[in-house]
């Protein structure tokens, strides 16, 4: 059918049938997309909350076991060895304490007794120094009490734990832990008499700290700790942490802008997408945690990052899974639009094919009259049209053929008229002169008719004729031609002659005929006819001719003493 | 007004003048090493609009970690820095400070005599060329608090005074610290230490680490320590920028040169061996020294700036300028075990 309404359709529905996936797909893949970046967002936040959460109990933790040693038994004896100097201190059982605390806890650099007389004076002091504990004993003992974890540390009660600011570690001798970003978790020590003794201090690696509450993240994590003031304390990229020991300070908030709000307090979350910008663009989700003692209003802001890249590939993975399934549903969509189009094109075509067959063979062809949908109806339209049309047509051609006899023939004999008849005459002399053959032409007058139409009317005049021609009819063959020039003027075409004798036997036999009697309205009419005949070729070589001939012979016929024939001879014309 | 006008035509012939420098710099880095209050965000940012180039900002707060810095990759990481006179000679020394064309830096015309006398400013020159250009200054006084100070202090040995136990605030720098210790043990030359001064000022320094409450490093950190311990006295290392710090913070202070004499430094601009354009480094120097610039030093900071003459309570008083010392390594790796609390029984 080409591009046809078929086409058409089949196009127009494959489209509708491909948006319609297409779109369903686009808008099902923006909305998982937006929920996958905000599951990202929100899987960030949670991990960095509970991140936050075990730093927090992680330091509570160490508080605790400051508090512990503080309260061992074996401080007592070091207590009263340093009021009475004479007293040896026993000092080696509180350092194995201490040893024993670090060996638990790898995330502990340095566990110390500070004297709080004496400028602060080491009592016991264990450091980490790689792999092994090293007891620092005698003039190794440092003095610490011009540093802010002590001073400010013996300003606190029993059981009250200080968390100094977390910093690079420069106490020159601190093995492990020296130049190592440092949290200081101390707790004062006293006396069962409530006298100050002094402060035991836990020094903490933030970075081996956090490696351990890290470990179960996953893997594309990056870890991000600030201070109060926004320094990177913690940051993936080891150069951009404790920026402010080395006089560059890096801010979080330079970097990550949002985070600003946590800074100016106006929140305690914040995630923030595209951070670094460029192409390590990140979803980064900061939350800020109380740190220390409530007074100062001091935190931490812990975060975590991801790569945005990692969320969009998951979100990829979603599109070309989308994709594949618009793909499906166009494939199905474009083959349904087949079928359909198919459906409604084949009784359509069945419809086109039966016109066709119609109107090049008027024969009606098979329609699916039978269908019960508008298709159907349709058909049994097309079906009662082209009944309708073939009636009428029908009904065309008979008239149309009335008319044509009309015109060739007479109306009231039903012979055939002058028209008719040279049109025979004529294809008959044109085979005659091809065969060689005879023709012979006989025209015939009533006589005296004028006397029956006007003695018995025009009405027993026609019957009379009606009568006459009948019975020309069959006083010649078949294959002859007897038609009514008009009026009582009758004419025979005799094809074919073989010989011109039997035709004065037929002249005879005509004449013969024709005298008989004819029954009108009861009574006995006495009619007769004369014949004049031509010969082609002898007499004429054409129609006009050979009729003309004829006429002459006739009116010699008549003039001659009616009822007779005469044969046209050479020469002869009419009379007047 | 016609001066207006004139500042306006002026301000056309400099723009042209300066027109082939911004190009000729465009997309640079200027790499500036530099202390706290000396260049503010807001004046790089205009720095970096007229000469379309980056300025990065580091900071140090104390002499050692200037000299790590510089001598980190013998100044390859920087173009321009500050440091005093004193400081400068051993840069001048390791070759990472290197002479200045003067024709770059015409603002210098319009500092105050004395610091247009370059030559006679000790340490700037050497051997008839000049390594630096004269930014600020300040003497370093003795801050005390009229609260808990009854007479202000004359001397810097009250800071040893056990009344104070606890109360003072002094400086983390080994530097100014050996020679305030030298000084105030008898040593002649406190800037030229003998075997026999060390004794006594890791004696004296050690002395002092007793009786303070702690050493601060940044400004700040004393105004924040200040404000949370009763502190009687603050050596003043900032000089009047910390001074006036202080007042802003709210703290009823007072200020003095001792009698012995205040160390006073002078900082100054010098350029690096290697720096990547010399020519903007000295650009940079040269913009320093506008008004604009330069006065926000003093109205910002409290500091004293080349332009105008001195206040009188600076002027009054003895100073003592810095002068290289015989040995900054050793005063430094020294004071680190001080400062980490090694007894005495250590040295």
């Amino acid at each position: 059918m080409g591009r046809g309404l078929g086409f058409k359709l089949g196009v127009l529905l494959a489209v509708f049938g491909i948006l319609a996936a297409g779109l369903t797909g686009y808008y099902s893949y923006a909305t998982s997309r937006v929920m996958l970046a905000k599951s990202a967002e929100h899987d960030l936040l949670t991990s960095t909350q509970v991140l936050a959460r075990r730093f927090s109990l992680a330091l509570d933790e160490v508080a605790s076991n400051a508090r512990l040693l503080a309260a061992l038994p074996d401080v007592a004896p070091i207590g009263k060895a340093l009021l009475d100097p004479g007293t040896k201190p026993h000092r080696a059982a509180l350092a194995q304490t201490f040893s024993a605390m670090l060996a638990v806890h790898p995330e502990y650099f340095q566990i110390r007794l500070i004297s709080a007389s004496n400028h602060g004076i080491e009592l016991v002091r264990v450091d980490r120094d790689s792999d092994k504990l090293t007891r620092v004993k005698g003039d190794d003992l440092q003095e610490k009490g011009h540093f802010p974890y002590v001073f400010n540390t013996l300003r606190l009660a029993r059981g009250e734990v200080y968390l100094s600011k977390i910093a690079i570690n420069h106490e020159q001798g601190a093995h492990s832990g020296l130049g190592k970003p440092t949290l200081r978790v101390a707790t004062p020590v006293f006396l069962d008499d409530g006298k100050l003794l002094g402060l035991v201090v836990i020094n903490l690696d933030l970075n081996g700290l956090f490696d351990l509450l890290k470990t179960d993240l996953p893997a594309d994590y990056s870890l991000y700790l600030t201070n109060e003031t926004g320094d990177f304390l913690i940051h993936p990229d080891p150069s951009q942490a404790f920026g402010f020991d080395r006089g560059r300070r890096v801010l979080l908030q330079d970097t990550f802008k949002q985070a600003a709000a946590i800074l100016d307090g106006k929140t305690n979350t914040v995630v923030e997408r595209d951070g670094a910008g460029g192409d390590q663009s990140l979803i980064a989700a900061f939350y800020k945690l109380g740190f220390g003692q409530a007074e100062a209003g001091r935190f931490v802001i812990a975060g975590l990052s991801t790569p945005l890249e990692k969320v969009l590939a998951d979100t990829r993975q979603l599109g070309a899974n989308t994709a594949k399934i618009v793909a499906a549903f166009s494939l199905l969509a474009v083959l349904l639009a087949f079928l359909a189009s198919r459906l409604l094109t084949r009784p359509l075509g069945m419809m086109v094919q039966a016109a066709r067959r119609f109107s090049r063979e008027h024969a009606m062809g098979e329609l699916p009259v039978r269908r019960a949908d508008e298709i159907g109806q349709l058909a049994r339209s097309f079906n009662d049209m082209q009944v309708e049309i073939q009636a009428h047509l029908a009904e065309l051609q008979e008239s149309r053929s009335q008319l044509a006899h009309l015109a060739r023939h007479d109306a009231l004999t039903g012979l055939p008229n002058r028209l008719l008849f040279f049109d025979r005459l004529e294809h008959a002399v044109a085979t005659a002169r091809r065969s060689g053959k005879q023709l012979a032409v006989f025209f015939i007058d009533l006589d005296r008719f004028k006397e029956i139409n006007d003695t018995l009317g025009h009405a027993a005049g026609d019957e009379v004729l009606m009568i006459i021609a009948h019975r020309l009819r069959s006083l010649v063959r078949e294959v002859d031609t007897v038609a009514r020039l008009g009026g009582d003027e009758f004419i025979i075409l005799f094809d074919s002659l073989g010989d011109v004798h039997p035709l004065t036997m037929l002249a005879e036999k005509i004449i013969h005929g024709l005298s008989q009697p004819v029954e009108i309205k009861g009574r006995q009419l006495q009619v007769s006819a004369s014949v004049g005949a031509s010969l082609f070729p002898q007499d004429a070589d054409d129609a006009n001719g050979l009729v003309h001939k004829a006429d002459v012979a006739m009116y010699l016929a008549k003039t001659r003493g009616e009822n007779t024939a005469h044969f046209y001879a050479e020469g002869e014309e009419r009379a007047g | 007004m016609p001066f207006r006008r004139i500042a306006l035509h002026l301000l056309v012939i400099f723009a042209g003048l300066i027109a082939p420098v911004s190009s000729a710099t465009a997309g640079e880095t200027l790499r500036v090493l530099t202390w706290p209050g000396y260049a503010d965000p807001d004046l790089v940012q205009v720095f970096e609009k007229r000469y379309k180039v980056r300025v990065e900002i580091t900071l140090v707060s104390t002499d050692d970690a200037l000299w790590q810095k510089l001598n980190a990759n013998n100044g390859a990481d920087f173009d321009v820095f500050a440091a005093n006179t004193a400081e400068l000679q051993r840069y001048i020394d390791q070759g990472i400070s290197v002479p200045l064309i003067l024709g770059n830096i015409p603002n210098a015309q319009h500092q105050q005599p004395r610091f247009r006398k370059l030559y006679d400013i000790p340490g700037i020159t050497r051997a008839g060329q000049v390594y630096a250009i004269p930014y600020t200054y300040a003497e370093m006084g003795l801050i005390y608090n009229r609260k808990l100070v009854k007479a202000p202090p004359t001397s810097m040995t009250a800071m040893w005074d056990p009344r104070y136990q606890g109360q003072v605030l002094a400086y983390d720098g080994s530097t100014h610290n050996f020679t305030l210790a030298a000084r105030l043990s008898g040593s002649k030359q406190p800037f030229q230490l003998q075997e026999a001064d060390y004794k006594r000022a890791v004696e004296k320094l050690i002395d002092l680490r007793h009786n303070v409450l702690t050493f601060y490093s940044q400004p700040e950190e004393a105004v924040a320590l200040f404000r949370d311990h009763p502190v009687a006295l603050v050596f003043a290392n900032y000089g009047s920028q910390q001074v006036k710090q202080l007042q802003t913070a709210g703290a009823d202070i007072g200020y003095v040169i001792p009698e012995e004499g205040a160390l006073a430094w002078l900082d100054c601009w010098a350029v690096t061996k290697r720096a990547r354009n010399k020519r903007l480094a000295e650009l940079w120097i040269n913009y320093t020294l506008e008004q604009p610039v330069s006065q926000a030093l003093t109205e910002r900071q409290g500091l004293a700036n080349t332009l105008q003459t001195a206040s009188a309570a600076q002027a009054s008083g003895k100073i003592v300028w810095l002068e290289p010392v015989e040995n900054a390594q050793r005063r430094a790796a020294l004071w680190s075990r001080i400062m980490s609390g090694d007894r005495l029984g250590k040295f």
